[in-house]
């Protein structure tokens, strides 16, 4: 018995989790959960205040890693096998039509999950100083994911991957000056063949992962070190500035000595160091009001992975991933309609490849990336920021009726077909 | 300072140069297509593989159509009925010589060179575009 309590204790090394130190070193002496602060303020774990999606767009990540994994087993890259693989894992794989389709509903519920964070994150105004970096790495996130998305679309090689791709690398060859060779680049050739599918396979299951991995974590750093959760600020009660604690070091002036302590406070070498990592100041009654990580903040990302991960398996116990019939570069399907969230994308190239394949969606990137430095109003109040909300949700809508337009009132030959209305398929 | 950038350009540039295949597994651009008795007069004919319209007119002979639509690369439909081609992704019209007539195409569909080889078989290249008024007579 004590032999197994002496290695159990050389594994995790601190006292037990019914005492306060306990807790701390939990989180503190752990690589993996220390991430997290030792304490948080509870108000902060409100589900109101972030909806946790960023929690849910991880918990996704997690389960898209864990099936594609999965899947790379019983996948080959190259043109008549990757079709054969599909049947296989849709016919004769041990749960293979269900890891397929996690895999999935993860990966478009993924795109829902960042979307949403997004618009939560400027709607509260989190992207304001200090964030403003934090914003940048964000977008780039959401471009990570739906480049992930895109080269994941063409591995099945039925019609759908193959002419999504094909229309896709196309649009790209728009782009002024470089436009051709990147494509060239990206398809390993000509057009979209063996070459594309092993190069589009690489980037899916190597390099986009990689990249998406390195941000989320600087991501998650940041908002670490920039006093954790983003909360809505203008609700809290304003504070007697008397009592102002300020955590973190003293003014360079002042000799370290006299950092102020309060009893039941740890202060991280870190946070000495480097000056003023936490940029809000919080009043003793907050101080009172934090609590310890291990159980407050565990048990709620607990609950939120655990219903992540249910709820894809629930979806894909009863909706399948279709697959359609293999590629055929001799005949377009018509319509030929890209994933649902690039219909928006591919309405506005029905009306012009230049402009709305590659000058518009550039802007709107330029437009999100420069958000947090354009935007100079300090207050985070919904009030004072009327200007900012309304062009942000002028942003949000006009993506959204693209999408519903491409999605459902387009029909063969693009015309616009409102979905009541029944064409007869394969009519010409 | 001097050196380490031009290293770092030499080696971004070998990366470069690295992910451009020497060789491309690709079909060729020049192929034989069969003896000019195959093909039909009137409706041209598709070949699949090639992405091609063959036309074969009593009085003007050959002419060989890009079925690759100029917008966003979709392959295009020839409809007899209206003797114009359609395409199906984004609603692009072209005219029986190729001119965009509708939609988000920017430029007319290609017309590739047809020759004859000397064991009597019509042969098209791909690299060498055509006016649309160009012919093989047979």
């Amino acid at each position: 018995m004590n032999l197994i309590r002496e290695i159990w204790q050389s594994i995790v090394r601190r006292d037990p989790l019914s005492t306060d130190k306990g807790k701390s070193e939990l989180v503190f002496l752990n690589v993996w959960l220390h991430i997290h602060p030792a304490k948080v303020k509870k108000e902060n774990l409100r589900f109101r205040y972030t909806f946790y999606l960023g929690f849910i767009t991880f918990f996704l990540f997690m389960i898209l890693v864990t099936t594609g994994i999965a899947l790379m087993c019983y996948y080959r890259p190259f043109p008549p096998q990757a079709y054969q693989d599909m049947k296989d894992l849709q016919f004769v794989v041990f749960m293979g039509p269900f890891l397929r389709s996690m895999h999935r509903w993860a990966a478009h519920a993924m795109v829902v999950c960042v979307f949403l964070h997004m618009c939560r994150v400027f709607y509260s105004g989190s992207y304001k100083k200090p964030r403003q970096f934090n914003w940048v790495i964000g977008v780039l996130l959401l471009l990570l994911t739906l480049g992930l998305s895109f080269t994941g679309y063409l591995l099945p090689w039925d019609q759908l991957a193959y002419w999504a791709i094909t229309v896709g690398t196309n649009i790209g060859s728009y782009a002024p000056l470089v436009g051709g060779q990147v494509r060239e680049l990206l398809l390993g050739g000509h057009t979209v063949g063996e070459a594309a599918l092993i190069r589009f396979y690489v980037l899916h299951v190597a390099v986009l992962p990689s990249l998406m991995i390195l941000l989320t974590v600087v991501h998650f750093w940041r908002i670490r070190k920039d006093g954790g959760l983003s909360r809505p600020t203008w609700r809290l009660k304003p504070s007697r500035p008397e009592a102002l604690v300020t955590i973190g070091a003293p003014p360079e002036t002042a000799p370290l000595k006299t950092v102020p302590a309060s009893k039941d406070k740890t202060y991280g070498l870190m946070e000495v160091v480097t000056g003023k990592p936490i940029f809000e100041t919080i009043t003793p009654e907050e101080e009172e009001d934090a609590v310890f990580s291990y159980p407050y903040a565990f048990f709620r990302e607990a609950i939120a992975l655990m219903v992540t991960v249910t709820g894809i398996m629930a979806i894909s116990l009863f909706f399948h991933a279709p697959l359609e019939a293999l590629a055929n570069p001799a005949k377009t399907p018509n319509p030929a309609k890209a994933p649902w969230y690039f219909l928006g994308l591919q309405e506005l190239v029905s009306h012009s490849a230049l402009l709305g394949g590659v000058v518009a969606p550039a802007l709107m990137v330029l437009a999100l990336l420069a958000i947090p430095y354009f935007d100079r109003n300090p207050s985070r109040r919904p009030s004072d920021r009327k200007w900012a909300i309304w062009l942000f949700t002028i942003f949000v809508v006009v993506n959204l009726v693209l999408i519903v337009i491409g999605t459902f009132f387009r029909g063969p030959g693009w015309a616009f077909v409102p979905p009541w209305v029944h064409v007869v398929a394969g009519a010409e | 300072m001097v050196a380490l950038g031009s290293g770092v350009a030499v080696s971004l540039g070998a990366v470069v140069r690295f992910l451009v295949p020497s060789v491309f597994y690709e079909p060729p651009q020049t192929f034989k297509i069969g003896n000019p008795a195959d093909f039909p007069f009137g409706p041209p004919t598709f070949l699949a593989d090639e992405k091609i319209f063959v036309f074969r007119d009593r009085e003007k002979g050959f002419a060989v159509a890009s079925a690759v639509c100029t917008h966003l690369g979709c392959t295009v439909g020839y409809f007899q009925s209206d003797q114009r081609f359609h395409c199906p992704c984004h609603g692009s019209v072209f005219a029986a010589n190729g001119a965009v007539q509708h939609g988000p195409a920017p430029k007319a569909l290609n017309w590739f060179e047809v020759t004859m080889t000397r064991d009597g078989q019509l042969r098209v290249d791909k690299d060498k575009v055509v006016p649309s008024n160009y012919r093989l007579m047979v």
